[in-house]
């Protein structure tokens, strides 16, 4: 694991240079933005949106973003010609998606702090999105295995969304049964939502255990049976083969 | 250094075993040819023993122990200097090998190579800009980067000036002389005939020749000598068996006659090539 500190530092330097952090702060701009015109309860009650939107969905764009440029450019290849190890590689990645959404809370939560005076409570925040951002890192790292180009990943992006927020969509329009609803919180966004939704409003506290340990649970399972045995077939056709 | 027995490899998607059942060894302090036409496996071995490709049949020992048994830092011994670019485009060269250099325990000072190669004064240029001479030049620092044991060139002189093709297979020799060992494919058949110790040829997954440049020579070759002179204002061609160059007639004929030129039957890499993989060389 000596070599994670390097990785991390340079995918850092990376996403600066390749002007992704550009992007994602422009993102970032236009939330706090949009803030601006929220007062009170509804205030209170959007900012949640913007970090749950930034450690989902900011989360999956940027860690695909980074493969895709290193898929491009076939510095995938050198990397793994290095003592670089499948999980040195992998969870620099979700280091890295991690600490990207943290300097968000930290940016989003100044912002608003000098603009509004708005002050929330961390400790229920970090948390939720910390493991918000693992599990949706790894659904990006395993979005973009099967993507061939930004394009496609941003489509798979689209699926995903698609089937996982449709049923709550589904659910709130009355379409699914308020007693299949609940079970609705075994599906990532929902229950991301929930963590992170717990910053402005009250939720049940076996929501909460349920959440971290469920997202804690699905984070090993995604990354020992779905990430990491199909990360060598993913290099291998990745390197040019 | 290298021990390959029976190695066979199959493609999750192909139903035919693209490299079948091939054996061979890579000493130690050698520079081994690997040529084969394009699609008959030599990218598939490569990635073979750089560790890329794994789930293969058969056995490949490096220092007498399975290749499989070494972990990630079997990547200390080996630099690695592919056809394709692989830096950074938007990271200038030095930040690219500055990056590079912090994944191993020992790494050499790049400046010296850096200006070896002619890529110095460009060392704060974005490789994106750099062109493909230059980034050929890049990637094969790279691979230097963390003095091998053993380097793995792929096409290393590919779409490089003459002028530095020469310093890169300079290098290449001294690298052998302090003790390297050198896995090189490569198209341009008078490298390889420069560079390697030994070759070896395959074609259609399987390999159909290994041995040294010369031994290959002499036997596709013909043991003759071609003759061409000047008799009464026309071209005369003779050619003459390796015994009879001892006769007087051949020295008579190089005493009295107007020689223009003097050929010997030994035939090129390339020639052998076409022989036995049955594929004529293109670029």
């Amino acid at each position: 694991m000596g070599r994670l500190l390097p990785l991390v530092k340079g995918e850092f330097d990376r996403l600066n240079k390749y002007n992704l952090f550009t992007a994602n702060f422009v993102v970032l701009l236009f939330w706090v933005g949009l803030a601006f015109f929220f007062e009170g309860e509804e205030l209170k009650m959007f900012v949640p949106v913007i970090f749950l939107m930034d450690s989902t969905m900011m989360t999956i764009m940027l860690v695909g973003a980074s493969l895709f440029y290193e898929k491009q450019e076939h510095t995938m290849n050198s990397i793994m010609i290095s003592p670089v190890t499948e999980d040195e590689y992998l969870f620099s990645k979700v280091i890295v998606g991690v600490l990207n959404s943290l300097i968000t809370v930290i940016f989003i939560s100044a912002a608003l702090y000098f603009v509004k005076g708005v002050i929330y409570n961390y400790l229920l925040l970090i948390p939720a999105i910390i493991i918000v951002t693992v599990v949706h890192t790894m659904i990006g790292i395993r979005l973009s295995y099967h993507a061939k180009s930004f394009s496609s990943l941003l489509v798979n992006f689209m699926v995903y969304i698609f089937l996982f927020l449709l049923p709550t969509v589904f659910a709130t329009l009355g379409i699914i049964d308020a007693n299949l609803a609940k079970y609705l919180i075994v599906l990532p966004p929902e229950i991301s939502s929930i963590l992170i939704g717990a910053l402005a409003r009250d939720v049940e506290l076996w929501k909460l255990l349920f959440g971290y340990t469920y997202l804690s649970v699905l984070s090993f399972v995604l990354y020992r049976f779905m990430i990491k045995p199909k990360f060598n077939e993913y290099i291998m056709r990745e390197t040019g083969v | 250094m290298f021990k390959v027995r029976n190695l066979r490899f199959k493609y999750p998607s192909s139903k035919e075993y693209t490299i079948n059942g091939i054996d061979f060894e890579i000493k130690n302090g050698e520079i081994f040819g690997f040529l084969g036409p394009s699609a008959a496996g030599k990218s598939t071995v490569q990635k073979i023993l750089i560790k890329l490709l794994k789930g293969f049949e058969g056995e490949i020992e490096y220092y007498g122990k399975p290749l499989l048994s070494y972990n990630d830092e079997f990547y200390q011994d080996i630099g690695v200097s592919f056809e394709m670019p692989i830096s950074f485009s938007k990271l200038t060269a030095m930040e690219n090998l500055d990056f590079f250099k912090k994944l191993y325990k020992q790494t050499v000072d790049v400046e010296p190579l850096l200006k070896r190669v002619g890529l110095w004064d460009d060392r704060d240029k974005k490789a994106g800009e750099y062109s493909k001479g230059m980034k050929i030049r890049l990637n094969f620092i790279r691979a230097l980067l963390n003095k091998p044991k053993m380097l793995f060139l792929d096409e290393p002189t590919n779409g490089l000036d003459p002028g530095n093709a020469r310093i890169m297979k300079d290098m290449i020799l001294e690298f052998k002389k302090q003790g390297g060992t050198v896995f090189i494919t490569s198209h341009i058949m008078s490298d390889i005939d420069e560079l390697c110790d030994r070759v070896a040829f395959i074609a259609d997954g399987k390999l159909r020749e290994v041995d040294t440049p010369r031994n290959l020579k002499i036997k596709y070759g013909k043991r003759m000598v071609k003759v061409e002179y000047k008799e009464e204002g026309s071209l005369i061609v003779r050619e003459f068996s390796m015994n009879e160059i001892k006769t007087s007639a051949f020295c008579e004929l190089l005493r009295d006659k107007d020689i223009e030129t003097l050929h010997s039957g030994e035939t090129t890499l390339e020639e052998i090539f076409i022989k036995v993989t049955g594929v004529t060389l293109r670029g």
